[in-house]
């Protein structure tokens, strides 16, 4: 896949995740790997890019909050931009995944 | 926006954010239970994240502007004919101001081409009465007030006393108050006159502008007798010397006198003065040198009467200035008054400093004056434009509403389309700004070159885009972008969707809007302020032009020569003068020639304080004195009304015919025959000059000013002779001939300078003259820009209201009566622009109140032109768009609804 495409299922990812509430990045990343059974490992080297990417973008929105343990930590959450971007996107992308698997199938 | 470009050029915080977030994602891990080790394996090379997690952030950023940009160029490109009328009424704007600014700079704001030009300080003297043992003062000797006078000018040696004196840290630099015109030839050419200044030796040291070939002037260069030492301008240089490299110890002629050339100063340095740029500097002492022949009574170099010398030193920041001021102000007095002279010590002038930073006023006060009020005017022009742009923008943010409504709806942050208007306000603000630039440039040279009518080529001001014009024209352009811009970008940003449904609906029966009939009142407004400006410097120059001078400036030319330079004793001038006016009476064309001694209203001339008997003897009550040939007044037209004109004969040991104008004889001789009376000059005399005859009233020296008496002597040679010519056609026409007829007689002496009197008259006027025309090409671009504001609202208001004239021209309305429904409605703009104009118009027209002769700011005439003016163009504006709506046919109307 290209890497835009590629690109865009992190993204698409990183939104769901936040779906469910604001969440710092390794937090993020701990959930799409418990979420895809450990299938989708999230590098921390594309996170970080795609998080500031996705914050100037305006899909979510960053600010410091402190953790239960006390410690500083950069929280996203999602904007009604990302909402809409997931809505719109996650569409897509799910045509376009059974698709391939329905091809995958036929021989 | 503005933390995003404080991120993308200091990224500091920034850093430390991404940081502190990737050591909390380590600490995570950590505490997920995995080693340090592991963690950090499994982070990966933090620095790169840290590169492209910042990288990412900013690229989106900048993706996101460069989106805006191209967006908005694609908005400019659609409406390229606004577009163009945006940029073009920009560049204008800011040109003009870029121009008339530059000049500023030049004249005023920019200091002196020298190291540390804070640190200088113009030493300046005040006395209650002319200085005891002084004959001569130069150095802007003039009257303050209080019955005290101020000048800058001390004696030569005076100078070398004090400067000698002083610390090495503080040093003392002296310089001609005045440049001097010598001849000078080089390379074995003819000789060209030039300026030489004078200086002293320290010259170029102290003021840190060492000469880039060759040396400085040294001590020993400062002394009567010894060799004559120059440093060539590197103006001179160039054109003169061909900008040889083995100049230094080559030989120029000085009038008569060779001089070795020392050094080269560097580009750009024009001394202490600006607009002057001597060709030649000097040491002090070789004024006596280069001053061969001087005619008796002539003011020379190192003569202790002789006040010539001007100072300005430096005051390093950590002297103690005052102690300093007051410590050389007690030697100077000391050293002022020749010895053997009782004085009282209130006679003795009085030391004081001023800041030296951009050295010698290089304008007069007019001039100075007319600078700022054309600063004002600009702008006036300015306001003008970025109305005129805000409004055609707004009407084009109107006709954008639906795209803004809808991108609002699509849940586009107003933010952002603030910003997207704000950024095409901005793209045309820099395309205005950079035509702006050319406008400016082109213009500047054109208004410099107007400014320097009539003076020689060494005047001219350093004109140059230095960084200080450059950041003058970015921050005007900044600020038009958000003059102009921020309305209309508030507007469109506002934009609500259901408005803009129910505009289509309001178009029916709406009038125009509020704020734009607003601005276009306003343009009118200050139109008619820059049109009242425009007016009252146009009819002053035309009252100062239509002054009665008493003789007829046409045909009219004075051929200046200077055969003292050549080594003529007085006698050998009288002959040569008497040679030069025959040769020139038999040229064809030529009618009549005289010598003269002052050039009539060339700007200079000899005033003398009259000693009458019976009347009192007052210093400065006298009359304006000239001595002149036997054929000047039928050469210049002057009637003479009784009595005779004088001769060369007529110059006696001990007495001397003159003629005196009428205005002398009503001030002097009021209830008598004058014939036969007699006066004197000055304190002593009361009865040298005879009146043998009475010449109709002239003016002098000067337009403005009341008229002053004046007396004719006989013609005494010496000096600069000047030969008034009065030609059969047009004077101008002569120089050539009158230029190879003096070289013919002797090819020593050449032509120094040719004026026609209109020439000279001009050059006088040159301020005014600079003032008019400038203000009047503003008011007529003020006056353009205002007509296509009204006209293109109107076209606006139309085409928005087609549909309602279309009914109404339906149900029965005349072409005359949707006319009258246009013209009424601009008329009412137009009308509210002028009531909100007549006090502004005031206010500029009292701002101008010293620079006009003979006229008041509320002066009728101007007013009713003006007004007039402007009304004939709203009218003209208005009614282009009005005879299109007459013409609205209904049907098509309809068909569009």
């Amino acid at each position: 896949m290209p890497k835009a495409e590629l690109q865009g299922a992190l993204e698409l990812l990183v939104l769901k995740s936040l779906r469910r509430g604001p969440n710092h990045g390794f937090a993020i990343a701990s959930y799409i790997q418990q979420a895809s059974d450990d299938v989708l490992r999230v590098e921390a080297g594309s996170l970080y890019p795609a998080l500031h990417r996705m914050t100037e973008a305006g899909l979510i929105s960053a600010g410091w909050q402190l953790t239960d343990a006390g410690r500083r930590a950069r929280v996203y959450a999602i904007t009604a931009k990302g909402r809409r971007k997931l809505d719109a996107d996650g569409k897509r992308w799910q045509a376009v995944a059974s698709a391939v698997a329905r091809i995958l199938r036929a021989t | 926006m503005w933390s995003r470009l404080v991120r993308t050029f200091r990224t500091g915080r920034h850093d430390a954010d991404i940081e502190a977030e990737l050591q909390f994602h380590l600490d995570m891990d950590v505490a997920d239970g995995r080693s340090r080790r592991e963690a950090r394996l499994r982070l990966g090379n933090v620095a790169r994240i840290h590169e492209e997690t910042r990288e990412a952030g900013i690229l989106e950023w900048l993706d996101s502007v460069l989106r805006d940009i191209r967006f908005g160029l694609r908005q400019l490109r659609r409406t390229p004919g606004l577009s163009i009328a945006v940029v073009l009424s920009l560049a204008i704007g800011i040109g003009a101001n870029t121009a008339i600014f530059s000049l500023v700079d030049a004249a005023l704001v920019r200091p002196l081409p020298v190291t540390d030009p804070d640190s200088l300080r113009l030493v300046i003297w005040t006395s209650h009465a002319f200085p005891p043992g002084a004959d001569n003062v130069n150095g802007e000797f003039r009257p303050i007030g209080g019955g005290r006078y101020q000048s800058a000018a001390i004696p030569a040696y005076v100078y070398r006393r004090l400067a000698g004196e002083q610390p090495a840290n503080r040093p003392l630099i002296g310089f001609g108050a005045e440049t001097d015109a010598v001849a000078i030839a080089a390379d074995g050419r003819p000789a060209e006159q030039v300026r030489v200044q004078y200086v002293s030796a320290n010259f170029f040291q102290a003021l840190g502008a060492p000469p880039v070939y060759g040396r400085p002037f040294r001590d020993d260069d400062d002394r009567v007798g010894g060799e004559p030492v120059v440093v060539v301008s590197h103006r001179f240089w160039i054109t003169q010397l061909g900008g040889r490299s083995n100049v230094l110890d080559g030989t120029v002629r000085v009038n008569t006198v060779a001089a070795r050339i020392v050094g080269v100063a560097p580009p750009r340095f024009f001394g202490l003065r600006a607009g002057e740029w001597p060709d030649v500097f000097a040491p002090l002492a070789a004024k006596v040198a280069f001053q061969t022949n001087a005619n008796p009574g002539e003011p020379r170099g190192e003569d202790d009467k002789n006040w010539w010398v001007r100072l300005i030193a430096r005051m390093p920041p950590e002297s103690s200035e005052a102690a300093a001021t007051t410590e050389l102000g007690a030697r100077f007095r000391s050293l002022a008054v020749p010895d053997g002279i009782n004085v009282t010590s209130a006679d003795v002038p009085e030391l004081s400093m001023r800041p030296g930073r951009h050295g010698v006023d290089g304008l007069n006060s007019q001039e100075a004056d007319a600078l700022w009020i054309l600063m004002r005017l600009v702008g006036v022009v300015l306001l003008i434009v970025c109305v005129n742009v805000a409004n055609l923008l707004l009407s084009r943010a109107v006709g954008r509403q639906r795209e803004s409504a809808v991108r609002l709806a699509l849940g586009a942050a107003r933010s952002r389309l603030l910003r997207q208007h704000l950024l095409e306000s901005a793209l045309l603000a820099l395309l205005g700004g950079i035509g702006g630039l050319l406008v400016g440039n082109v213009l500047a040279l054109a208004i410099h070159q107007l400014f320097e009518t009539g003076r020689d080529a060494s005047n001219a001001f350093d004109l140059r885009l230095d960084p200080r014009v450059l950041a003058y024209t970015a921050g005007l352009s900044i600020l038009t972008a958000v003059l102009f811009g921020l309305i209309p970008a508030l507007r469109a940003s506002r934009a609500d969707l259901n408005d803009v449904l129910k505009a289509q609906a309001k178009a029916v029966t709406g009038g125009l809007p509020r704020l734009p009939r607003l601005l276009v009142s306003i343009q009118i407004a200050l139109c008619l302020g820059a049109l009242v400006a425009a007016g009252l410097l146009g009819r002053s120059l035309e009252k100062l032009r239509a002054t009665d001078i008493g003789f007829d400036r046409h045909n009219l030319a004075y051929a200046s020569v200077s055969p003292s330079r050549a080594g003529y004793r007085t006698d050998q001038i009288k002959t040569y003068v008497d040679r030069v006016t025959s040769e020139l009476a038999h040229l064809p064309g030529v009618v009549r020639v005289s010598p003269v001694q002052t050039r009539l209203l060339a700007g200079g001339g000899n005033h003398a304080s009259l000693n009458v008997p019976g009347r009192p003897y007052q210093p400065g009550v006298g009359a304006n004195l000239n001595s002149v040939g036997e054929e000047f007044f039928e050469t210049m037209g002057i009637p003479l009304l009784a009595g005779r004109v004088v001769r060369s004969a007529d110059v006696h040991p001990d007495s001397e015919a003159v003629v005196v104008d009428e205005l002398f004889v009503k001030q002097f001789f009021p209830d008598a025959n004058p014939l036969g009376r007699r006066f004197g000059m000055g304190p002593n005399d009361s009865g040298r000059y005879e009146i043998v005859g009475v010449a109709a009233n002239s003016r002098y020296n000067s337009l403005r000013d009341a008229a002053v008496p004046n007396f004719y002597m006989p013609y005494h040679p010496g000096g600069t002779v000047h030969f008034v010519i009065r030609t059969a056609m047009d004077a101008s026409a002569m120089a050539e001939t009158v230029r190879r007829t003096i070289a013919a007689v002797e090819a020593t002496v050449p032509l120094t300078e040719f004026h026609t009197q209109s020439g000279l008259i001009d050059r006088q006027l040159r301020t005014e003259r600079l003032l008019s025309f400038v203000s009047a090409a503003f008011g007529l671009i003020a006056l353009m820009l205002a007509a296509i504001g009204l006209g293109g609202l109107l076209a606006y208001f139309i085409a928005r209201r087609t549909s309602e004239i279309g009914v109404r021209i339906a149900l029965g309305a005349s072409a005359v009566d949707v006319i009258s429904l246009v013209l009424r409605d601009s008329m009412s703009i137009v009308l509210t622009g002028i009531l909100l104009g007549l006090p502004c118009a005031y206010a500029i027209g009292r701002s101008l109140r010293s620079t006009l002769f003979r006229l008041e700011p509320l002066d009728p005439l101007t007013a009713a032109l003006s007004l007039a003016a402007l009304l004939t163009v709203a009218l003209a504006a208005a009614w282009v768009p009005a005879r299109r709506a007459a013409t609205i046919s209904p049907i098509a109307a309809l068909r569009e609804e």
